[in-house]
This record gives C-alpha cells, structure tokens and sequence, in this order.
C-alpha cells in the first residue's frame, strides 16, 4: 500500500511547488527609481518649456577689427573687465615700423615749414626794405616789383609747407589709430566667457562661426524661455513663471519676464543635436531670476513652467 | 401456517423480460411460500427462472404481475428509497461468484452491509472479525479474497451475508464453484452458522449433492413451481430410488 | 463507504496509476504549454512592464505595439508636459541601432534612450554599475543576456563559449564609440535583442539622423490624477495616443494575439492536452467502473443507493484528479524552475493553476459522470449472473 501514501504526498508536494513557483515567479519587477527626482509643475495649469540660461543682453561675441596674428591675449575665462580694457593684441610690428616712417615724415615736413618760413622771412625783410625807401628813384621799379613777388611766392610756399606738415600729421594719426585698433577692448563691463584664440593664432576679421571671444553681463542672469507656437496663445505676460535646474529638482526659482521677443522664430533644438531641424516654430520669452538662488551656469538648460489657462474643455479641437 | 411465520408469500408472480421484439417469459405464475426458520432450496434446469425469482424475493428486480409478499411487506408497492433500506437491513446475500470486493480484506468485506446500514466503520469491523471467527476465520481476518481459497472466500461470503442479522438469505449457486467436500463443509456451516427460527433461507442450486441439507425443495420449470417436496418426501423418493 | 471507494480505487494498482498518469499527463500539458505560451506573450510587453514608473505612455496616434515606432517631434514632450494633471513627462528614445563588435560582426540592439537628468525609465535591476554611471562620456549600460552571449567577445577556442562583456568595454554603436558602464538585469523580449540603455541625448547622437527622433514619451499623472481621464485629455490636446501602463500592455498583446499564430499553435496543444489527457484519464476511469461494475452491483443489491455509489465514483474521481493535478502542476513547475536559466519563456501565473484546475476537474467529471450513468443505470440483478 506505499502507492496509497506516495502518490497523494507527492501530489501535494507538486501543488506547494508549483504554489510556490506561482508566488516566487510572479513578484513584481522591481521599479528602477528616478536618479534625479523629475521636477514638476507647482502650478495647475501650466506651459512648459525648456529654457537656456545666458546673459543678460545675450551674449557678446567679440570680433576683431583687422585680421592678423595674435600678439598676446590679455585675459582668461572668468576674469572680470571693464569697459576699455584690452581683452587681446594683435602683432603690431609692420605698423610701429609705419608709425616710424610717419614720424620721419613729419618730421621732414615740420623741417621743409621752418625752412620756408626762413625763406618767408628773408623775402619779407628785403620787401620792408625796398618798401621803406621812399624815393622811388632810389630803386629801380622792377626790382620793387621782384621783391614783392618773392615775398608773395615764399608766403604761398610756406602755406604749402604747412600743408605738407598737416597731411604727415594726418597720415601719422592714421598709423596711430590703427595700432590702437590691433588692442582689442572690452565693449562694457563684462564677465570673460569664452576665449577661443591663443597667441600665435590668426584672428580673422569679420563674422565667425566660432567667435574669438564670447563676453556677457554675469550679473543679471535671463532664462531664455522656448514656447512651442501651439502653446504660445495660452502665454500670458503677467503670470507666474518657475524654474527647475535640471538634475535636482530641489534648486528652483520664481522668474520674472524682461521681454518677450515678437517675432516668432524656427526652433533651434536647446535639447539635442545641432543639426537636427524640425519644423516648429517657438515664441521665445526671456526672463530674469536672482541669481544667488541658483548655483546655474550659463548656458545651462532649466524645466520653466509658465502658468497659463487651461485648454479649452475636453472635447476641443486638438488643433 | 400461520402468516405470521411465514418469510415469504409469492402469488401468481409473472414477470417477462423484453428484448427487443422477443419476449421471453421467465415467471409465468409462481406461488410459492417460504416459512421462518426454513431452508428453502429452488431447483430445475438453467433458464427455468430459478435466478428471476430470487432476484424479486430479495427485491431487486420487479415482478410484471402477481404479489410477493416479504415478511408481510409487498416489495412491489414500496417506494424505491424504502427498498433499498428494506433491502439493506433485511436480506443476506451468498453469491456463486463470491462476489467478494477484491480490494477489501475479510473483515472489511464482511463490514459492507453494516456500513451500508450506516454503522461506524471501527465497530462495523468489530463485529465482522467476530462473526469471521463464527465461520472459523478468525485468523485470517486481514487477508485479501485472493489470498484465501474458494471455500473460504464463500465463508467469507456467508459471514457477509450474517452479519447484519437479516431475517432473509438468498443463496444463489452457493457450492457450484466449489468441490464436492468444501461445498458440503460450506453447507454445512451455513445451515449451522445461519438457521434458525427468525430466519429463512432461499438457496437456488443445481448441486444435488446438497438437496439433504434442504428443508424443502422447490422444483421449477419453465416458469412454474413444479413440485415442492418436502424433506420426507425427498427422503422417501431417494430411498425409493435407492 | 469512503473507504470503501478509495480501496477499490487503489486495489486494480495498476489502472490506478494509469489513471492518474493519464491525468498528470493532461494537467502537465494545460499547464506547461500555457505557461510557455504566455511567457511569451509577456514578452512581447515585457519591456512596458520593465519601465515601472510612468503611469501613461503617449505616442503617435497609430503605434499598433510597443515595438513600432513612430517617431515624433521633440516639441511634443513640452506640450504633454504642459496640460494639467501630468506631474512630470519625461522623452524616451527606443528604436534598433546596429553595434559593431570587436570582431566585426555586427548586432542588431534595442537602444533606449532616457531622459538625461532623471533617467527615468531605466533598467529594473543593475547587476554591475550603478544607473546614474550613464553620465559618464560615451556610457551605456547593457542587458546582462546580450552582454553574454550576442554583444560577447569570441571566445579564444573555436566553437567556445562568447566571452561576457565586462564594464570598461566598448562597443561602436552606428559607428559612435560607446564604453559599458552598467550591466541590468531585464526581462527578455519576444525578439530577444539585447537591450542597450544610454541617454536620450546620446540615443539621438547614435540614432541615424532623422528629423523626428522622440519614440515615447513618459508621463507619470499627478497624485489622485484619475488616469482614464487624464489619457483622454493628452489625446485631446495634442492628438497623440495616450494609454495607461495597463492600456498599453494589452494594446501589444492584442496585437500579438492577432497578429500572430502563437495564439493557435498553444491552443491547439493545450487542447490536444486536454483531448488526450481525458481520453487517456476517462477511458481508464470508465474502464476501471466497468471492471468494478459487478462489485457495485453488489453493494446496490445489499442496499447501497445510487446516492451513495454516486458519492464513491466522486470521491474516487476526485482523488484521482487532485493527484494527477498535484503532480501534473508540481511537473511543470519543476520544469520552469529547471529552464530558468535558459532562453524559454515561461510565466506561470497563479490564474494558470485554476486554468488547469478547471481542465482536469473536467476531465475527471466528464470520467465520473459516464461511470455514474453507468452505475445508476445498473441492474442489481446482474449480480445472481455467473
């Protein structure tokens, strides 16, 4: 009779294996977490956005006047100018040798004056001379007439002179102005950025796509803020705007809009690769923030939420 | 005889199979009755309806007509639950085939009819191992019907059909699957073990060599009760013969 | 009389066992090919499910399942995240990138992108490396099944086992480098890719260039947000589809229902299951009542009443599928648990026990009620016939 007994414990014992299978296999995944925790809305109805943060004013790209080898750059990323300062120098070797020939020039010139004022003088002296004799029989019609015409053409040589000494002036305040020009200043009381050029490199004139050195006002800080123009009928300028740091929901700040720039632009991702092109227009709204509150740095991205009206009901149009 | 004696009263009991479109009639007009305390014995050739009419007197089979009286109850008119109950509590039953549950040892079989009779199954073996003892198997009491011999499983069987004391036993070829001297021994021990005044029993038989253990014999053919001799006649016939 | 049944039960030894083999037999198959049938069906949705923490999944409006993408614009997580009651919506990259191995074949990888500041939607369990080392330049974090064996390293001995990619390894992905950081643990997929999670930025930096690269965006609903009412207010606004965690898992598996003969082929071998399981179970139980049909006979000559054989061919019934139950469910489950290291699917839900409850019950009592008819239609007369 062991099959009475055997068949029935195994039995149950398949059921608790198979029970427990059931239990063990079918505990829930578990769920992985959120590294950061995400930042959400404080308001009920809301736009969001993702907004990059810059400088108040944008940021300043600063180019170069004249094109030309790097001399030496005067500042570093993070330092702090004023307006006027030198941010780099271009090589000015070519031009101080111009500035020397100016010089030269002016010098020749200034020169050549006195001479002609000696000349000028000379004549003016004999003419008083000739001038002073009253007995016009004394001398001699024609050589009156000579004197005062040598006194007339050294006066108009003299003129030239001067002329000559204005115009070597001239060309050296043009030498001078181009050497200033080779010192690259700060436009206003900035914070450094960016430095995109080293000594010995050449600094081409003109627009680049890598700017030589980007500038921008730390002090006040805006959030560039993009609406996506589906959303940008339910913007309002006067209502509230928060925004998160990304990576740690707990940094946040009230926004205060500055403006709001009207013309609605083709969107450039803030999100992802450059490259990439989708064809949605934003509204972009710039708003300012303390910036004690946040240890943020420009150019950083930051979750915005804009309070805004709610859709219309349930059964609108999604269009 | 007074009614009150009387086991069972069979009156004109007709019954007929029906196959089909051939009806064959197995019980043509019985009458037949059956004191207490009497061992009856139903004899004639195969197919005479000895096996029908036991099958009515024990109340498993209906009769098409007639009456059949079982102690003064007429099973005809019970209602089916009532008749099993008639049946569980009142009648014994000795198979040719034994018809022993192979699975069941000895005393578990013997207990069938008292758990039948809705008795705990630890008293119900209780009785049965003492009424195998009765039978002269009290040591064996454990062992399964393939494990004993015929005889015994037929003692086997007869304490099964005592053990509940019923008031009737119907034996159906009882000796016919056993040799000359078990059979006799078997006989024996039933007429012994089983007879007395409150009980009555049918045995239906071909074995002749059992008739002297009969009371009365009842004769049939084809339907009928020939003759019922009873056991002076059939000593008388037999010393004629003789 | 319980005893009596089980007895005559387990006398015939023999039939016994062949009744509850029969029995086992038929439970094993309702439950082991259903099991596999729907590990496989959970795999076509494992990856929603992996992805634990959004509440709402929103898309292109005709996404059929979690497989087909169809990207769209970046500006669409901004305006999901904008409508009320969404307490955060975060973009999910998903999409099949081609990685260069070390020997030069290439392997066709699920790359996920997740949203760079909060990594949300990563892989469930991390078994080397921690998620947030997805910051790290180039890193990715890879499944520890592809790391095994498809983004392995050849093995030094021809014909060897792949060598596992370990963390420090790279791997050109769209020939961009990618440095393992991670290795997860996730439930496999129905392709069984190997799954590659790195950072949505760094997704679309792999990703050929497309103009729309956003697959899915994440949206976990405000607290007490219902959700029903919140997918319906996405799609209104911004004409995406919008569906709960829920939605979304049956969407694809409806799809793989549909779509596929899976569904079929697993019918019809749990039907065969069941098919030959109750003809092998039935028959040998009917047969046994047969056998047994004189012995009862008997016990309704001696007074037992139909009520009370019923009873038996029950018991003995229930007996009998209980134990080939036990059995046929203790078998499979023995089955998963030794496959469940290796690539088959296998899901064995607690529904899938009363599945084949209901299966060999019904074996069992379409077994007991043609013995029933059998013995109550009994003759006790039978018994008097030699």
């Amino acid at each position: 009779m062991q099959v009475k007994y055997t068949l029935p414990i195994l039995a149950v014992t398949g059921f608790l294996f198979a029970s427990y299978t059931v239990v063990s296999s079918n505990k829930p995944i578990p769920v992985a977490p959120a590294i950061a925790p995400p930042a959400s809305a404080p308001f009920k109805s809301f736009i969001a956005g993702a907004g990059i943060v810059e400088p108040k004013g944008r940021n300043i790209a600063i180019g170069t006047p004249l094109s030309g080898i790097v001399k030496t750059v005067a500042v570093k990323v993070g330092d702090k100018v004023n307006a006027g300062m030198p941010l780099f120098y271009l090589d000015d070797r070519d031009t101080h040798a111009e500035l020397t020939v100016k010089l030269a020039d002016l010098a020749k010139a200034k020169a050549s004056a006195n001479e002609a004022l000696a000349s000028l003088k000379d004549t003016q002296s004999l003419s008083d001379l000739a001038e002073a004799v009253t007995d016009r029989r004394a001398i001699s019609s024609e050589e009156l007439l000579r004197r005062r015409n040598a006194l007339l053409i050294n006066a108009a040589k003299l003129d030239s002179a001067k002329a000559l000494v204005q115009q070597a002036e001239a060309a050296l305040a043009n030498t001078q102005t181009t050497l200033a020009r080779l010192i690259v200043q700060a436009p206003i009381d900035c914070e450094v950025l960016q430095v995109n050029i080293r000594p010995g490199e050449f600094a081409q004139a003109g627009a680049l796509n890598t700017p030589l050195l980007v500038l921008g006002n730390m002090d006040q800080l805006h959030v560039r803020v993009d609406i996506d123009e589906n959303d940008a009928w339910r913007f309002d300028k006067n209502s509230k705007a928060v925004a998160f740091l990304r990576g740690n929901q707990h940094f946040k700040t009230d926004l205060i809009l500055a403006y709001v720039e009207p013309y609605v632009i083709p969107k450039k991702s803030l999100t992802g690769d450059s490259t990439e092109q989708v064809d949605t227009r934003v509204l972009q709204a710039l708003y300012s923030f303390d910036r004690k509150q946040l240890p943020v740095y420009v150019g950083q991205q930051m979750d915005v939420f804009i309070e805004a009206k709610d859709y219309p009901g349930n059964n609108g149009s999604p269009l | 005889m007074n009614p009150s004696s009387l086991a069972v009263r069979c009156q004109n009991v007709v019954k007929i199979y029906a196959t089909g479109d051939q009806k064959v009639t197995a019980l043509n007009g019985v009458n037949l009755d059956i004191a207490m305390g009497e061992l009856m014995m139903l004899v004639g050739p195969s197919g005479c309806g000895k096996t029908t009419l036991i099958s009515v007197i024990a109340g498993i089979l209906d009769q098409d007509s007639g009456c059949c009286e079982v102690f003064g109850e007429d099973l005809l008119n019970m209602s089916n639950q009532h008749k099993l109950k008639f049946r569980a509590r009142n009648i014994g039953f000795v198979f040719q085939a034994f018809n022993l549950l192979p699975a069941l040892s000895a005393a578990e079989n013997v207990s069938v009819p008292l758990i039948i009779n809705g008795m705990k199954r630890s008293d119900a073996e209780r009785k049965a191992i003492t009424v195998l003892d009765q039978v002269g198997l009290g040591e064996r009491v454990s062992a399964l019907p393939s494990e004993l011999s015929g005889g015994q499983q037929q003692r086997v069987a007869i304490a099964r059909a005592l053990v509940h004391s019923p008031k009737l036993i119907v034996c159906d070829e009882p000796t016919s699957s056993l040799d000359h001297e078990t059979g006799c021994n078997v006989m024996a021990l039933l007429k012994e073990v089983a007879l007395h005044k409150d009980r009555a029993l049918v045995i239906v038989t071909h074995d002749a060599r059992i008739f002297d253990f009969a009371d009365r014999i009842a004769e049939m053919d084809d339907g009928h009760i020939v003759e019922v001799k009873d056991k002076m006649t059939q000593l008388l016939k037999n010393i004629e013969h003789g | 009389m319980n005893h009596i049944a089980l007895k005559m039960l387990m006398g015939d030894r023999g039939k016994y066992l062949g009744i509850v083999m029969g029995l086992t037999f038929a439970s094993l198959i309702m439950t082991q090919q259903p099991a596999i049938f729907l590990g496989l069906m959970s795999r076509s949705y494992s990856f929603i499910s992996d992805v634990g923490l959004p509440d709402i999944w929103v898309m292109d409006a005709k996404v059929q399942f979690v497989d087909d993408i169809k990207p769209l614009q970046d500006t669409e997580l901004y305006r999901v995240r904008g409508i009320s009651g969404v307490d955060w919506a975060m973009p999910m990259y998903k999409g099949l990138l081609k990685a260069r191995l070390v020997d030069g074949t290439f392997q066709t990888c699920n790359v996920v992108g997740l949203d760079d500041a909060t990594l949300i939607g990563g892989p469930p369990v991390m078994m080397e490396g921690k998620l947030e080392d997805l910051r790290r330049s180039d890193g990715i974090i890879v499944d520890v099944d592809g790391a095994r064996d498809k983004l392995g390293k050849p093995s030094p001995t021809p014909g060897g086992k792949r060598i596992s990619l370990k963390v420090g390894d790279s791997v050109e992905l769209n020939d961009h480098r990618a440095i393992v950081v991670g290795i997860a643990k996730v439930t496999r997929t129905f392709q069984s890719q190997s799954v590659v999670y790195t950072t949505y930025s760094r997704a679309k930096s792999y990703a050929p260039k497309e103009r729309k690269l956003l697959s899915f965006v994440l949206v976990k609903a405000k607290p007490g947000q219902d959700l029903a009412e919140l997918t319906r207010r996405i799609r209104a606004t911004t004409g995406l589809a919008a569906y709960t965690r829920g939605e979304f898992i049956s969407l694809t598996y409806e799809y793989f229902m549909h779509n596929t003969g899976i569904p079929i082929n697993f019918g019809i071998s749990v039907l065969l299951g069941f098919i030959v399981g109750a003809a092998i179970a039935g028959q040998t139980f009917y047969n046994c009542t047969l056998e047994n049909l004189r012995q009862f006979g008997v016990l309704k000559a001696m007074g037992a009443s139909n009520w009370v054989l019923l009873r038996m061919i029950l018991l003995q019934a229930v007996l009998v599928g209980t134990i080939g139950y036990g059995l046929g469910v203790g078998l499979t489950a023995l089955f998963g648990y030794s496959m469940r290291h290796s690539i088959l699917a296998f899901k064995f839900p607690w529904q899938l026990l009363l599945f084949s409850g209901a299966g060999v019950s019904l074996i069992c009592v379409f077994a007991a009620l043609i013995s029933i008819l059998k013995v109550i239609r009994l003759e006790p007369a039978i018994v008097f016939k030699g």
